[in-house]
């Protein structure tokens, strides 16, 4: 009865199994010891396993421990040799699974040796510990053994930098990519350019302040157009206009619309500008200026 | 009149018929005319859905994958032969030359017969690999039919296979489970991205020799899900080559058996596992295709239009940087009979790449409409700020699809002389504006005090 309750969680486990009076296989006198590199035999921790029940504290293995179990394979009480008898390591959190083949003589002693070189690297960068179930089965009729018997937990030293190896290109979706355009370029704020632009135009009226206060006029304008009164109007108005064309370059024309225009302001401005310029000539021979 | 009515019948029946996508002359290389019988319902389902049938015998000597350069069948099924070589006309270099051709190869291992060596040096070539003693098979002491393998436990009782990522379509679900006697299990090599399981062995099996004499299995092949029992590849040309490891599993005898698994009676569901592992590797299913690409300019409303066009041109040959621009495209699945809409799973999306030598924008095209047979993939962007020439990319290759790559090439340019903004725009320039017109007007408020000022009164005798 005893043994049949021992395999209880088993038969769960691998899915409802007849429980018959066909021989089931398991094991038994399984010790797990793990042990360091420079401590002398016998020195590692030593546990006992039990097929029923798995052991309830994960057992560590260190970068230089070798674990090491043995074990008597059993098929109905009796001690047997099985044709499999693995002991597979699966990680709890991707499914990865390895299996170490147990090397079982024909007395049904059986033994594995493992170390952290002989677990794939998966194993090794593991967070959570490592499921370490036996798996026992042979030919016939025999209901196989699986069972979780104990966890690994690997524990490495940090300071031995470990080679992950890149991973193999796989067909899936690719990280996106948005492109990251330049910053537009940036204007300081309006305030200060505002400020500033307002300085140059108070310029102006400082300019005219000045000049009036030196004593600048236009009292002579009567006179010059009653003296030469087309050529001043044309003179000035074509100094006018030019600042118009330049305006209008500047806003809105291309330089073929803007040359031949220049070009007849600056004919204008010369022909009426030495008519202009000889009336004031005659102003200042005359003492006026 | 008779005769046109049937004519006719038949063209409809032929319409109703799965087609595969890529042709329906399939060649079946069978060593012995006799064993063509064991396969009959899954040769009946094979004309039943469009296919034309060849038998051959591989010792055959009008047997030929090519003729005149060109394949001269869509498909190809090779049952397993007894003898060690499969002849001139099968080596794995004309295999290979085969599917260079885009033809599918649908292989056959059993663990009866020895491998050919022409089809583990054609598997080795693609990293799949094989046991090295050729007579090894796949055992497991948990999951075998009771009935037939109650002692050898070499017949296994496994369920349908479950999609291998999350972002990968399941084309092989079904419900049940699936006998696979006497299989040659595979192991796939971990760096192709172009190999593919469908169906793994449980967790307890591995791969032994039966021809071995020892008690135990001491060194084993593979064991656990690394076998493989049913594994495939699809080349870059996505021409597929589908490993059964069990060539039994074709056959009448395991289409609807009734075995035992554990104890409980089972009826296996070969018939519809293997139909759908015949329509992938035939190109019935997982096929797509890209319809007419479209990109255009899609400045929105509100953008001056100085242009005469007001619709957008399509495809034009030339953008400006930071242009906003519409892509659109259809795809389309082929699903047994005909084309349907293409919805990646949820997890997956077809992404559209803008790239000049690499890609400056890998965008997940988002599904805008659906038509009867395809679906119409979207994306908005804005051209990088960077000229050249780019091409519009789509770069969609998933496990058991048949890869899509298209590309079309248009120019980036930079800003025009008068595209950029105005000097009036830009606040930071007003103050330099300013300083212009300022002088203007000071230049021609000096001309005026210079042509008619009056002499200063005072001690001043001129302005300037």
């Amino acid at each position: 009865m005893r043994l049949l309750h021992s395999f209880i969680p088993s038969l769960l486990l691998s899915s409802a199994y007849v429980v018959s009076a066909a021989s089931s296989w398991s094991f038994e006198d399984a010790t797990l010891t793990v042990q360091s590199k420079g401590a002398g035999v016998g020195a590692g921790a030593k546990e006992k396993l039990s097929p029923s029940t798995p052991l309830s504290k994960p057992v560590a293995l260190g970068s230089t421990d070798s674990l090491k179990m043995l074990l008597t394979t059993t098929n109905g009480k009796k001690a047997r040799q099985p044709h499999q008898a693995f002991l597979t390591l699966t990680d709890p959190t991707t499914g990865l699974e390895e299996s170490f083949v147990l090397s079982v003589k024909e007395s049904g002693r059986g033994k594995v040796d493992l170390t952290q070189k002989d677990l794939p690297i998966q194993f090794l960068t593991s967070s959570k510990p490592i499921v370490a179930s036996i798996v026992i089965g042979s030919f016939g009729s025999s209901t196989p053994y699986k069972s979780k018997v104990f966890d690994l937990s690997v524990t490495r030293d940090p300071n031995v930098p470990l080679a992950i190896p890149a991973k193999p290109i796989r067909y899936a979706v690719e990280p996106e990519i948005h492109h990251i355009f330049r910053t537009d370029p940036r204007s300081p704020p309006k305030i200060i350019t505002l400020v500033f632009a307002a300085v140059v135009f108070g310029a102006l009226p400082a300019l005219f302040g000045v000049w009036a206060t030196l004593g600048a006029n236009v009292n002579h304008l009567s006179k010059a157009l009653s003296n030469a009164p087309v050529s001043h109007a044309l003179f000035f108005g074509s100094i006018l206009a030019m600042e118009g064309i330049f305006f209008m370059y500047y806003t809105s024309w291309n330089l073929f619309q803007t040359l031949p225009a220049a070009a007849v302001v600056a004919s204008v401005a010369f022909l009426s500008g030495s008519r202009a310029l000889s009336e004031v000539q005659e102003r200042r021979l005359a003492g006026l200026r | 009149m008779r005769w046109l009515s049937s004519f006719l019948l038949l063209v409809l029946l032929g319409v109703a018929q799965a087609l595969s996508s890529s042709g329906r002359k399939l060649l079946v290389v069978l060593e012995e005319a006799a064993e063509k019988e064991r396969f009959g319902g899954f040769f009946g389902d094979l004309e039943a859905r469009g296919f034309h049938l060849t038998f051959e015998s591989p010792k055959s000597t009008s047997l030929s994958l090519l003729k005149h350069g060109e394949r001269a069948y869509d498909h190809l099924l090779l049952l397993p032969a007894k003898s060690k070589g499969l002849g001139p006309a099968l080596t794995a270099n004309q295999l290979l030359e085969f599917m260079k051709k885009e033809g599918n190869i649908l292989l056959t291992l059993s663990g009866d017969h020895a491998t050919p060596t022409a089809v583990q040096s054609l598997l080795l070539e693609l990293d799949i690999h094989l046991p090295s003693d050729r007579t090894s098979l796949v055992v497991d002491h948990f999951n075998y039919d009771g009935e037939s393998a109650k002692d050898k436990h070499d017949v296994l009782l496994v369920p349908y296979p479950k999609a291998s990522r999350p972002d990968v379509k399941n084309y092989f679900s079904g419900e049940g489970v699936i006998a696979v006697p006497r299989a040659v299990g595979q192991t796939l090599g971990n760096e192709s991205p172009l190999l593919a399981p469908i169906l793994r062995a449980p967790s307890t099996a591995y791969s032994y020799n039966p021809k071995d004499e020892a008690d135990i299995v001491e060194d084993p092949f593979a064991v656990g899900e690394q076998l493989n029992l049913v594994s495939t590849l699809q080349a870059h040309n996505s021409a597929r080559l589908t490993i059964l490891g069990s060539a039994e599993m074709l056959q009448d005898a395991w289409f609807e058996a009734m075995a035992s698994l554990n104890g409980k009676a089972v009826k296996t569901a070969n018939r519809d596992f293997v139909a759908k592992v015949s329509e992938w590797a035939f190109k019935e299913t997982g096929v797509l295709r890209v319809g007419k690409m479209v990109h255009y300019l899609n400045e929105g409303t509100g953008k001056k239009s100085n242009s005469s066009a007001a619709l957008p041109q399509n495809n034009p040959k030339i953008y400006r940087i930071k242009n906003d621009v519409s892509f659109q495209v259809p795809i389309s699945e082929y699903s047994h009979t005909h084309w349907t809409p293409f919805t990646p799973p949820p997890s997956d999306s077809v992404q559209l790449e803008f790239s000049m030598l690499s890609p400056f924008h890998r965008l997940p095209l988002s599904p805008l409409s659906q038509t009867a047979n395809s679906t119409l993939y979207g994306v908005s962007f804005k051209t990088p700020d960077q000229h050249g020439i780019f091409n519009f990319r789509i770069n969609y290759r998933r496990p058991f699809l048949t890869n899509v790559e298209v590309k079309e090439q248009v120019t980036v340019r930079h800003f025009a002389h008068d595209e950029w903004p105005r000097s009036w725009q830009i606040s930071g320039a007003w103050v330099w504006i300013a300083g212009i017109w300022v002088t203007v007007a000071g230049w021609v408020g000096f001309v005026a005090i210079w042509l008619y000022s009056s002499p200063a009164v005072g001690a001043a005798k001129k302005t300037q």
